[in-house]
């Protein structure tokens, strides 16, 4: 310890939840202006002591009442006037790893959408195409089908199967629900929904992968059927737009189950909360609930800015939104007080054009904007993200973080990057 | 010692000596009024008599018993006598010497017999008893002084001949006690201060005392309460008061008031005199009187009351002196200006001199004139007080909210639409706010995704007969129903159909323009103001979304809709009578409101709900009311050139941007004068907008910013419209004098933009070329080499193709004019022609411009290959080279593919590196491997476009020079494309880099680049 008498110390209790690192229940007496490098240290020479076996060079993160300590701890405890004389009690957690920049890959045009499954990766382009990758970049196929350029993708079923079916939405105001063989790497649209009257901006699967849920620039919320077959299909010949056409020329036009208006702006993002209740975002600066088997709008939460994209977590059930006032939100739909904005995390330059929670960590997401850095939050730090990943040139339009170990950005520079995001100490 | 001040101090010595005390009191200072002036005179004399009959005297017996004294005195009195007569003050100033308590009535006569009285006073204390209170102790002599100050002598002081006055006898407590005791009159007993001695109060004495305790009337005899005598009674008496008879004369009329009314009457008769006329009676009931008339000031009392004294003269200074310090004397140059100057501009008024004394000084001789101005000013210059205005200065700042409370608005950049070559001088929102329309200078109109900022639509309008290709205005129509935008160019006004949004909305206005059928009105001789064609679907234009034009007779500035979408109007500023013309889409016939000009039109608006129109001219707005086909108003601007005009939601408040800085808001309830005009800009102000939502507006100017302002419009009529500029946004270059041309709101955000004066394409092109440079010069030193390196390098990579791709820039663009701006577009053209393998893609490509100019644009990075390609895909291309070099790079068969793989993957960015990098195993170490330096060719070239986060690649550049083999050289110098390289390397100044060689063979341009 410091062998300075004069410096101001701080009686601090140290514990974590992870067992590997537990260490002796005793309170030390740390500098009060020490910071988290030095706790670090710290930590690590006390792990030293105990076992041996330990690596002394592992980084911690300290939380402090559920907050991380960014700033020297005396600043902290001061900032949250909390007073030095107590034992401060830190819980200390493995810091988490940096991402890594895996893989970019490159488009026609720029990437609109896109979202991961086990092994592959769609994105929808700016060319009218939806395309599929693997995981490791190499390009499986190129779909073109659209005659204007792609907002939304969606797997409706992307695991293991020998045929995988996927949705697409865009700019031409229909959605079509593709199926996928992967040995013989063909593609096949099977429906086309039709009934918007404007580009379609998202699209929402609910978990049991029969319905989902699309919203548009023309203010709907549409219910749709994703089934195989569906009441009210009808044969029609889709338009090849471009004569690499590889699909087959019968398609079944799909009408809406359900038509929901409310919003009085476009609606920029939707997602499924349960198994009737769909949470839409928009324009309009709500967020409104909707119950689908009432086909009710159920609440309204008012935002002050212009929703660009929500996310929602199954781990801690909060939704994240992006805003076009440079701040993310986390927001909780099952309160209906007055403070429904739970905290707000601020550090883009730009509009935050999307945003993504973690699968697995029910503490962490990510959010790309028009800045050109996409960033890794901790909901426990909301002054400051834990990493910014650079690398695109242009406005990055989508984020994802479906497969939990990789994190997918898509920007207005034509690339798709892939970072490698290695999680495995901090499964909940 | 004042018989006053004794006079005075009697009622604190509570000397009951006498009631006619008061009289001789007054009677004393009455005569000691006029005492003072003689008493010195009268004494000296006294004294000197008195000492010469001392001296006479000084023989006799020296004894001083009475009888002398009164010899004396007696002598004195025969011997002036006369003198008595003529004034007894004199003699009484003897008395008040000798004795204090003299008074002037008491008759010298009995002087002798009272002496002799009040010796024996002493010794016979009850003759104080009758005596008269006047000469109760004349024999003490010591003064008016308190006794206390002889409480520790036997005496009380002296008598007029000098003995002692002995104090009475007093008994000790006892004594005190007995008598209290014993003596009846004890209680009534009071000690004389004056003498010591007991009086005995009498029963007058006590009643007066009693009478003065109880503020009643000190004299117990008077009577306070008298029988009253009632000699008026209220009851009617029979008869008179007085029983007199009544006098005669009373019954004889006056002589006098006859002689009056005789007079009067023939006043009246001769007209002298008015008759008085009989007050009616309303007359007597507005008899009014102001109340309160005597609180106003007269005005001479005012005057006394308010004087001004008038300003003192200034005191004399030092150069006044007669003797002034000699830095106070003019030298002879300054005394000659002084000469020289007029009276009334010199500083001084005299010439200051200097005398050795006092006595030299001269009488001054200007002093009557400059006394006699004085009072002429005093006179002549009526002083006022000035009434200085006691305000604090802060309190006549408007109180206005805070910006902060007004939110929202506009406050940062959030999207840049990147795509014009030249200025952009128009832009237009539809209605929906999903997308943008703006109109360049370089000819073109482009429809953008407001969210996202992607150009999603360019439409190239063909140069015209009259070759302007200038668009000067674009307006998307606001019903949402119809999806068509005006757009003015040159003399034509196109409408477009864009084909974005709602497919139905377009499909329905396509219907509906295909469906006109033009009716008889039409065919009619009307005269034709414009010229109505629409496009055939088999026209080429057709696609491109033309639908109408409107060919008009001179250049259109201005088109604007109406808010249903049916009518148009254009503007025409050089079209005199023709001016301002409205056109019905439905009918598709144009009007001409105005038979005579007005004056040169500067824009036009629809009022938002209501027929009217507003024309602006240079000076004035007209508001016309079109159905009634008459002038509703005609609002004065006050400025010198209107140039832009917006009207607010609710149709009541117009704002007016004008050439000269300034932006006014009418209320045209109001008046025909501005509510309020801003001055906020330093240029000129281009564009004006309400926001259709809230309360904000916003002014565009040439000194490139924007101002919003918050602008609120209360339903209370009573209540101004708030107006508080709440933003300033810049961030817009000013180039050619020109800043930001025009600005609109978005429709249902707080959102603002801008159309820029910017010739983008350059600023693009200039930021990467120092961009470029510097990621070099991390490894070469200065920056002419770095350069240079770079046009090596680009000059390699140009390779075989480089004629070809050299003259496709050339018919790319204007000559290029500058060293930098070659070398890029060079480079470009490189990656352009290396990857498409074919050179009759790339002039396909160019041919068109959407094309072209994304080439341009967005050359900024990597990106713009693939833009390249796509658009090269549409236009017939059916390689995909990107594919191509990912699988080429994937496997290499053999070193010279590798070679063509790396060639090429300088151009695929670091995706293709990554997978070079992956096969060759660079990462090993960078001079491990055949094939190095082309692979660290590749880098450099890729250098600038490399992300940050793949730095941790450990691949490291050596000296460039070392790069360049010249077998890499020779191997791609096969090509034998007939081109002019020349005019694509030299028309810049454009210096072959060092180590280049030009061969020239015959008409045939091969290149080659050798190290030395």
């Amino acid at each position: 310890m410091m062998a300075d008498e004069n410096t101001p110390h701080v009686q601090a209790k140290f514990f974590t939840k992870q067992s590997q690192y537990s260490i002796p229940d005793t309170p030390y007496s740390v500098p009060a202006a020490v910071g988290t490098s030095e706790l670090s240290s710290l930590i690590n020479q006390i792990l030293k002591g105990s076992d041996d076996s330990v690596d002394a060079g592992i980084e911690f993160d300290f939380l402090l009442d559920g907050e991380f300590l960014r700033v020297p701890l005396d600043k902290h405890l001061e900032n949250r006037g909390v007073s030095s004389e107590d034992i401060v009690e830190i819980e200390f957690v493995e810091r988490q790893p940096a991402p890594k920049p895996e893989d970019s890959l490159l488009h026609d045009d720029w990437v609109s959408c896109l979202q991961g499954c086990k092994e592959c990766i769609l994105s929808g382009s700016y060319d009218n195409t939806v395309r599929i990758w693997t995981t490791t970049g190499a390009p499986l196929l190129t779909i073109p089908g659209h005659s204007a350029p792609v907002k939304c993708v969606k797997w409706l079923s992307g695991d293991g199967g020998p045929t995988c079916r996927f949705i697409s939405g865009s700019h031409d105001q229909t959605i079509l629900i593709w199926e996928w063989h992967r040995e013989e790497n063909s593609v096949e649209c099977v429906h086309a929904c039709r009934g918007h009257a404007g580009s379609v901006d998202c699209i929402a699967i609910n978990e049991e992968r029969d319905k989902f849920v699309s919203g548009s620039w023309d203010k709907m919320l549409k219910l749709w059927s994703a089934a195989a077959v569906a009441e009210g299909d009808q044969e029609e010949q889709l338009e090849a737009p471009t004569k690499k056409q590889k699909i087959s020329k019968k398609v079944q036009t799909r009408v809406p189950v359900l038509t929901l208006s409310g919003h009085t702006e476009g609606i920029s993002a939707a997602e499924w909360l349960s198994r009737s209740e769909v949470c839409t975002a928009s324009w309009d600066h709500t967020l409104r609930l909707w119950d689908m088997e009432k086909a009710t709008q159920t609440s309204q939460m008012q935002g002050t800015k212009v929703f660009l994209d929500m996310s929602y977590s199954l781990l801690n059930r909060q939704i994240v939104t992006a805003s076009a006032d440079r701040h993310l939100r986390l927001w909780d739909p099952r309160t209906t007080d007055g403070a429904i904005v739970k905290c707000t995390y601020t550090s883009h330059n730009g509009w935050v054009s999307s945003v993504s929670w973690s699968p697995v960590n029910q503490y962490l997401f990510i959010s790309g904007s028009y800045d050109t850095v996409m960033k890794l939050w901790d909901t426990r730090s909301p002054k400051a993200p834990l990493y910014n990943m650079s690398g695109h040139e242009e406005k990055i339009l989508a984020v994802d973080w479906s497969i939990p170990s990789l994190l997918l950005s898509g920007a207005a520079d034509n690339h798709l990057k892939v970072f490698q995001y290695n999680d495995e100490k901090h499964g909940t | 010692m004042s018989s006053k001040s004794r006079s005075k101090r009697k009622p604190d010595q509570f000397d009951f000596v006498d009631k006619g005390a008061n009289d001789s009191d007054s009677s004393e200072s009455e005569e000691s009024v006029y005492s003072g002036l003689e008493e010195e005179p009268d004494t000296s004399e006294e004294d000197q008599e008195q000492s010469s009959n001392q001296s006479d005297n000084d023989s006799s017996d020296n004894d001083d018993d009475e009888d002398i004294t009164l010899d004396d005195k007696s002598g004195l009195e025969l011997s002036t006598e006369q003198r008595k007569e003529l004034s007894t003050a004199s003699d009484d100033e003897l008395n008040e010497i000798n004795d204090q308590r003299y008074t002037g009535n008491v008759k010298s006569q009995n002087r002798k017999q009272r002496k002799q009285i009040t010796v024996k006073t002493a010794d016979r204390p009850d003759e104080y008893d009758y005596d008269s209170s006047d000469e109760e102790d004349i024999r003490n002599t010591v003064g008016n002084i308190p006794l206390e100050w002889y409480r520790e002598y036997p005496h009380i002081g002296y008598d007029i001949e000098g003995n002692r006055l002995l104090k009475p006898e007093k008994g000790d407590q006892l004594d005190e006690f007995l008598s209290k005791m014993d003596n009846p009159n004890y209680w009534r007993t009071v000690t004389n201060k004056m003498t010591g001695q007991n009086v005995v109060l009498s029963k007058e004495d006590l009643g007066l005392i009693q009478n003065l305790q109880s503020s009643k009337h000190p004299d117990s005899m008077a009577e306070n309460y008298q029988p009253w005598i009632d000699f008026f009674t209220h009851e009617k008496m029979i008869h008179p008061v007085t029983n007199h008879p009544q006098h005669k004369r009373s019954f004889i009329p006056s002589k006098w008031e006859k002689l009056k009314v005789g007079q009067m009457v023939h006043a009246l008769k001769m007209g002298w005199m008015k008759p008085t006329k009989a007050k009616t009676e309303e007359e007597e009931e507005e008899n009014f009187y102001m109340l309160w008339k005597e609180d106003e000031e007269s005005e001479i009392t005012r005057r006394y009351r308010a004087h001004l004294p008038a300003p003192k003269m200034p005191l004399p200074s030092h150069a006044e002196s007669y003797n002034p310090p000699p830095e106070y004397l003019l030298t002879k140059e300054e005394e000659e200006k002084w000469q020289n100057m007029e009276p009334e501009e010199r500083r001084m008024n005299f010439l200051p001199q200097k005398y050795s004394s006092l006595r030299l000084v001269p009488a001054y001789k200007r002093f009557i004139n400059e006394h006699f101005e004085r009072c002429l000013d005093l006179y002549l210059c009526p002083r006022k007080p000035k009434i200085r205005m006691n305000i604090n200065p802060e309190d006549l700042i408007p109180k206005l909210p805070k910006p902060r409370d007004l939110q929202p608005f506009p406050t940062a950049q959030a999207i840049v639409y990147r795509g014009h070559s030249d200025i952009v001088r128009t832009i237009s929102v539809d209605p929906t706010g999903q997308w943008l329309v703006s109109g360049s200078d370089d000819g073109s109109v482009r429809f953008w995704e407001v969210s996202t900022g992607r150009c999603m639509k360019s439409i190239t309008m063909e140069t015209g007969s009259l070759g302007n290709m200038c668009i000067r205005s674009v307006a998307w129509n606001p019903h949402p129903d119809v999806s068509l935008v005006a757009i003015a160019m040159g003399q034509t006004v196109i409408l477009v159909n864009p084909g974005l949004g709602d497919k139905m909305v377009t499909n329905n206005t396509d219907n509906v323009l295909h469906s006109f059928s033009p009716t008889e009105e039409e065919s009619t001789g009307k005269k034709v103001y414009a010229d109505w064609s629409s496009i055939d679907t088999s026209d080429k234009r057709f696609e491109n979304g033309f639908r109408l034009l409107l060919q008009h007779p001179k250049e259109v500035s201005q088109v604007t809709w109406h808010g249903r979408g049916d009518y148009f109007a254009s503007v025409m500023p050089k079209g005199d009578s023709m001016s301002v013309l409205i056109h019905q889409l439905s009918r598709r016939r144009s009007q001409n409101p105005f038979n005579k000009s007005k004056g040169m039109v500067q824009c036009v608006l629809f009022h938002p709900v209501r027929p009217f129109l507003f024309v602006a001219t240079q000076r004035y707005v007209r508001v016309y009311n079109l159905l009634k086909q008459e002038l509703s108003k005609k609002l004065m601007t006050n400025c010198k050139w209107v140039s832009s005009m917006a009207v607010h939601s609710g149709g009541d408040n117009i704002i007016i941007g004008s050439y000269d800085c300034r932006l006014s808001w009418f209320d045209l309830d109001v008046s025909t004068k501005p509510y309020q005009t801003l001055r906020h800009h330093k240029r000129a102000v281009r564009a004006v907008n309400y926001h259709k939502k809230y309360p904000l507006f916003a002014s565009a100017s040439d000194d490139g910013t924007v101002i919003v302002c918050h602008g609120m419009v209360y339903n209370d009529l009573l209540k101004n419209p708030l107006i508080v500029p709440v933003k300033i946004l810049k961030g817009h270059a000013i180039s050619h004098d020109l800043g930001v041309l025009d600005c609109v709101f978005h429709p249902s955000q707080p959102w603002c933009s801008k159309a820029q004066c910017e010739r983008r394409a350059v600023c693009c092109l200039l930021q990467n070329k120092n961009g470029f440079a510097q990621q070099l010069t991390d490894d070469r030193p200065t920056k002419l080499e770095t350069l240079v390196s770079v046009g090596k390098t680009i000059y390699k990579c140009m390779s075989s193709r480089l004629s070809k791709a050299a003259h496709t820039l050339q018919a790319n663009d204007t000559p290029a004019s500058s060293v930098n701006n070659c070398w890029y577009r060079q480079e470009y053209g490189t990656c352009l022609s290396d990857n498409l393998g074919s050179v009759s893609h790339v002039t396909a490509v160019n041919n068109d411009v959407y094309p072209k100019n994304c080439l341009i644009q967005q050359a900024t990075s990597t990106k713009c290959i693939s833009d390249a390609l796509s658009e090269v895909d549409k236009y017939g291309c059916e390689a995909k080279v990107v594919d191509a070099m990912k699988k080429l790079g994937d496997s290499p068969s053999s070193a010279d593919d590798l070679k063509e793989a790396y060639c090429r993957a300088s151009v695929t960015a670091y995706e293709c590196v990554l997978s070079v990098v992956k096969y060759c195993g660079v990462t090993e170490g960078p001079r491990t491997i055949e094939g190095l330096t082309q692979f660290s060719v590749v880098r450099t070239a890729c250098g600038a476009f490399l992300p940050v986060t793949t730095t941790a690649s450990p691949v490291n550049i050596g000296p460039i020079g070392d790069l360049f083999p010249k077998s890499f050289f020779s191997s791609s110098t096969n090509n034998s494309q007939v081109t002019n390289v020349n005019a694509a390397l030299n028309s810049g100044s454009c210096q072959p880099p060092r180590g280049a060689v030009v061969c020239v063979a015959g008409s045939v341009v091969l290149l080659c680049v050798l190290l030395l």
